[in-house]
């Protein structure tokens, strides 16, 4: 592997962090050629699966962190955000009408536009403990 | 206040117009709910969210949203929206908010939809 082409950081898990990590993949996308579009999707993802990671993995502990990976390929962006935390179950698909009449809280989107935005997406126990969240996302959709 | 976010309300004819400008998240979602209610108690019926194009809108923000969005259908308001960037523009259709707001290109095209 060619480690040259990989950008490791660590943010620490608070709110507002995520969009440190959002603009670090937004400058590498960028730097690769993707379009404006993708480099919006990407933004977004990366967004939540630091969202995810601080709020439900690490439960707003500030004395953990948050890991995020960027693995350059040649067509690809991959995409690593490791939390500490024991893992957030399954969540359902989220249903706009059940939100909106009251049915089911409001909140919960996360995963379903990680899903929406990236080509390619794995949620997993990370073998060092907590759990990885793993996007990737072509050049070209 | 947090300093993440502003929002200023106006008013257009019978049109309540909040300017949203900065992060819509968790976060900063007490400002733009505050601001609703405000327009709400003083009896808009239409509300237009004027939102900034270089805005960062996160899936917390979205919830506001979808609340403001349920609100205002209880209490029979018509929500517009307008100012979103084109990538939050598809992210509001693929959550579902626009089969219950609509979304336009321009302040003067929303408000001729009242």
């Amino acid at each position: 592997m060619n480690t040259d082409k990989n950008i490791e950081l660590h943010i620490p898990s608070v709110m507002g962090y995520e969009k440190i990590a959002m603009e670090c993949a937004a400058s590498m996308a960028k730097k690769m050629g993707f379009t404006e579009d993708r480099i919006e999707d990407l933004k977004t993802a990366v967004a939540e699966a630091c969202l995810n990671a601080i709020e439900h993995g690490n439960k707003l502990d500030t004395s953990t962190k948050v890991g995020i990976t960027l693995t350059v390929e040649e067509s690809r962006l991959q995409v690593s955000v490791r939390d500490e935390g024991k893992g957030i179950g399954k969540i359902p698909t989220p249903n706009i009408e059940r939100k909106i009449e009251g049915g089911d809280k409001p909140r919960g989107w996360g995963i379903f536009l990680i899903k929406s935005l990236v080509n390619e997406v794995t949620f997993e126990p990370s073998p060092g403990g907590g759990n990885v969240t793993k996007m990737i996302i072509y050049l070209e959709k | 206040m947090n300093k993440d976010i502003q929002v200023s309300i106006s008013n257009k004819d019978d049109v309540s117009i909040l300017n949203i400008k900065g992060d819509v998240t968790a976060i900063t979602g007490e400002t733009i709910e505050d601001a609703y209610q405000k327009v709400s108690t003083a009896g808009a019926k239409k509300i237009l969210l004027y939102f900034d194009k270089d805005g960062y809108i996160n899936s917390g923000g979205i919830a506001i949203l979808i609340g403001v969005a349920s609100e205002s259908r209880k209490k029979e308001q018509k929500i517009r929206i307008t100012g979103l960037s084109s990538h939050f523009q598809k992210i509001f259709d693929m959550v579902g908010l626009t089969k219950y707001t609509e979304i336009f290109p321009s302040e003067e095209l929303a408000l001729k939809d009242f």
